[in-house]
């Protein structure tokens, strides 16, 4: 039962959207409006508590066992701090909340975003060796690719400039348009597997 | 099927992890939540990952991002660890969420990784810009990795990244391929039927585009 | 520690963008044909059409949205384009209103009669779905809480069928669920500016006509500007961008300057 009721609601809301999506029908289509605008709304503020639950329980665990304590603490404060700024001055144009949103939270963001460009670059160095014919080919590619989006002009713009948009248009859309196929059918009949209640996994095995 | 060397590389991955003394990170990404079919096919791996892992009594360390995928994770592991015959091997405390944010998230993956110093890391969901920030942090500290993504923009740098990718629909392919379960095989069985008909079907359609310009019954309307 | 190629290769590179940030240099640049498009997009529709633009982004990407967000909200309000900004991600919903008040004040533009922001809604597919068929119920209020009918740009605004496209600003995949969703079940118009690592991504359903037109990155925000005749900050990093993409070719010649001599020494094995 603990197993079969799941697979019953997730089985019985899967087809009733399902028809729903592709009804026209006014009662189908506010019913649908009702299940979109308030259940999963709701839904998602319970998955909310659940998940600052989890990150209290995990983090005074760390406290506890003295592991990264300073950044644990910090966490915590963090977690608290926000909801207080926000329910007590607002969280509109210059209030404190918007002001730790804006000189804490996205300069960190931005910065751990920035490490990306990094990457790419010893990514880059490591990884665009002319091991093989297949390798080299990747090589050119990425050669004409980052040439042509540098502002060097002249026989760039010229000749490397329409190259490269010629493969970004033919071979790599085609390959990109192919794998989109692939993972659509994939999703496809992942979802009815999910819906049928053949894959049960996720609700934490096989059988 | 035939054989996807990410999927069979899996137990090599879990084996090191245990020769080395060192855990094995799982994550399922930043981009999706639950609903996903990417994430459902990230659990059926996770379940047979976690499954090994009870067996060889390796440290499994599961950080996300969606408090729903969380609880999913802790029963999909703690049934796999039931499964395998070592219930109280399980270690709560490692499926973890970790933060909504998506640099937050990498940010905390990325702590884990380097502090734990896995000896495998699995990155398989729906990753966006954190793929790389993840996939190189694993590289640096020598950490044998698969990955395998629905996005086609990400896929491009794990198969620079990684050791081994799963492409496209090799990911939703898993669960078939490491349950041998008849139905699914038949599912992606089906899965190939249909691409061999959109194939004839986009044929015929240049095809016949090329002879008759005119024509709109292929076109996006 | 001593230092790994790794290093060398993260020093190099930020002594290379920071120095190309420093010189106030403009390279010329040529509009391409994805950013042209979008600008006649906007600019063919009739004065006072009504957009949904969404916030589709996070606060990590803002140095590269921004721009994006900037020139596209200057040109839509000096069409005198009516403007509904939402977000569909938390962190996107302080920023976009933010941007829309600065650029509606530099155009005189009042609140509630040409431009209006509607705030964040959690669940995107369901957002997105639901304001198929109501945006009043998916949005009741304002983002300040003023009620609907306070708001005389909102009135008679059903869904999509009474807007004229919507455009969707992001760093992610958000775009996909708008042409899957928005354009695919209701046939709305879907643009977007997009984050540059995220181009190729949309590049199937640009070219399928899924998506009307689509700019991206920090050079399609440079273009943008020129075509709207304001420089911004656009232009300015694309000095720093260009050298970044030319650290990083020397650096692919060279690692396989280096692999090709290792390969040689140990015998060509």
């Amino acid at each position: 039962m603990r197993r079969r009721l799941p697979q019953i609601v997730c089985g019985l809301m899967g087809i009733l959207l399902l028809i729903l999506y592709f009804s026209g029908h006014p009662i189908a289509r506010s019913l649908n409006l009702l299940v979109l605008v308030e259940y999963y709304q709701i839904i998602f503020a319970f998955t909310l508590l659940l998940g600052a639950v989890s990150f209290v329980k995990v983090n005074l665990k760390g406290i506890e066992r003295r592991e990264d304590r300073p950044y644990r603490v910090v966490a915590l404060l963090a977690l608290v701090l926000m909801p207080v700024l926000a329910l007590i001055w607002g969280i509109k144009g210059d209030s404190p909340f918007m002001w730790v949103f804006d000189n804490i939270q996205v300069p960190m963001q931005s910065t751990v975003f920035a490490l990306l460009a990094f990457f790419v670059a010893s990514a880059s160095f490591r990884g665009f060796r002319a091991r093989s014919v297949a390798a080299g080919v990747l090589l050119v590619s990425a050669l004409l690719a980052l040439l042509s989006r540098s502002d060097l002009g002249g026989f760039i713009a010229n000749h490397v400039s329409p190259l490269a948009e010629w493969l970004r248009d033919y071979p790599s859309m085609s390959a990109r348009r192919a794998i989109l196929i692939g993972i659509g059918l994939g999703s496809l009949t992942t979802s009815v597997r999910v819906i049928l209640g053949i894959e049960r996994t996720w609700l934490g095995g096989w059988k | 099927m035939r054989e996807i060397g990410g999927l069979k590389a899996i137990e090599e991955a879990i084996g090191r992890a245990t020769e080395m003394a060192r855990p094995l990170l799982f994550t399922p990404g930043w981009g999706g939540d639950i609903q996903r079919p990417t994430t459902i096919a990230s659990m059926n791996i996770l379940s047979q990952v976690a499954e090994t892992t009870a067996r060889y009594d390796c440290p499994l360390i599961y950080p996300t991002h969606d408090p729903v995928i969380m609880s999913v994770a802790q029963e999909v592991i703690r049934e796999s660890y039931v499964r395998a015959g070592y219930p109280d091997r399980v270690r709560e405390d490692n499926i973890m969420y970790v933060s909504s944010s998506q640099f937050g998230y990498a940010a905390a993956v990325d702590g884990l990784i380097a502090r734990n110093r896995p000896a495998s890391v699995f990155l398989l969901g729906t990753f966006e810009a954190e793929s790389l920030i993840l996939a190189e942090t694993g590289n640096s500290i020598g950490a044998i990795q698969i990955a395998g993504t629905d996005s086609t923009i990400q896929l491009a740098f794990f198969i620079v990244a990684c050791d081994y990718t799963l492409i496209g629909e090799e990911l939703f392919a898993a669960s078939g391929y490491l349950s041998g379960d008849q139905s699914i095989l038949s599912s992606v069985r089906a899965q190939d039927i249909i691409k061999i008909l959109i194939a004839v079907i986009l044929v015929i359609a240049t095809i016949w585009a090329t002879i008759d310009p005119n024509s709109t019954w292929w076109k996006y309307q | 520690m001593k230092p790994t190629s790794r290093h060398l290769c993260f020093l190099g590179l930020a002594v290379v963008v920071v120095v190309a940030m420093l010189v106030d240099y403009r390279p010329a640049l040529t509009p391409s044909d994805d950013t042209r498009g979008m600008f006649d997009y906007i600019d063919s529709l009739p004065q006072g059409s009504l957009l949904l633009v969404s916030f589709d982004h996070e606060a990590s990407s803002l140095p590269e949205v921004r721009p994006l967000a900037l020139v596209f909200l200057r040109h839509a309000f000096a069409r005198n384009h009516r403007l509904i900004g939402i977000a569909l991600l938390a962190e996107g919903t302080g920023v976009g209103c933010g941007l829309m008040n600065q650029v509606a004040k530099e155009y005189g533009k009042e609140y509630g009669r040409d431009y209006v922001y509607l705030g964040f809604k959690p669940q995107y597919v369901a957002a997105i779905l639901s304001m198929g068929e109501s945006i009043r119920q998916t949005f009741p209020e304002d983002y300040t809480g003023r009620a609907w009918e306070s708001l005389p740009m909102l009135e008679g605004i059903r869904n999509y069928g009474d807007l004229a496209g919507v455009i969707s600003i992001t760093d992610g995949s958000m775009v996909m669920h708008w042409v899957e969703y928005g354009n695919g079940r209701f046939g709305v118009t879907i643009a977007a500016f997009v984050a540059a690592a995220m181009v190729t991504t949309y590049d199937p359903y640009l070219g399928s006509g899924q998506m009307r037109a689509m700019v991206g990155g920090l050079r399609g925000a440079a273009e943008y500007e020129l075509l709207i005749g304001r420089v911004g900050s656009g232009a300015r990093s694309m000095l720093a961008q260009t050298s970044m993409h030319l650290y990083v070719l020397l650096l692919i010649v060279i690692g396989n300057v280096v692999y090709f001599r290792n390969r040689r020494s140990r015998g060509g094995t």
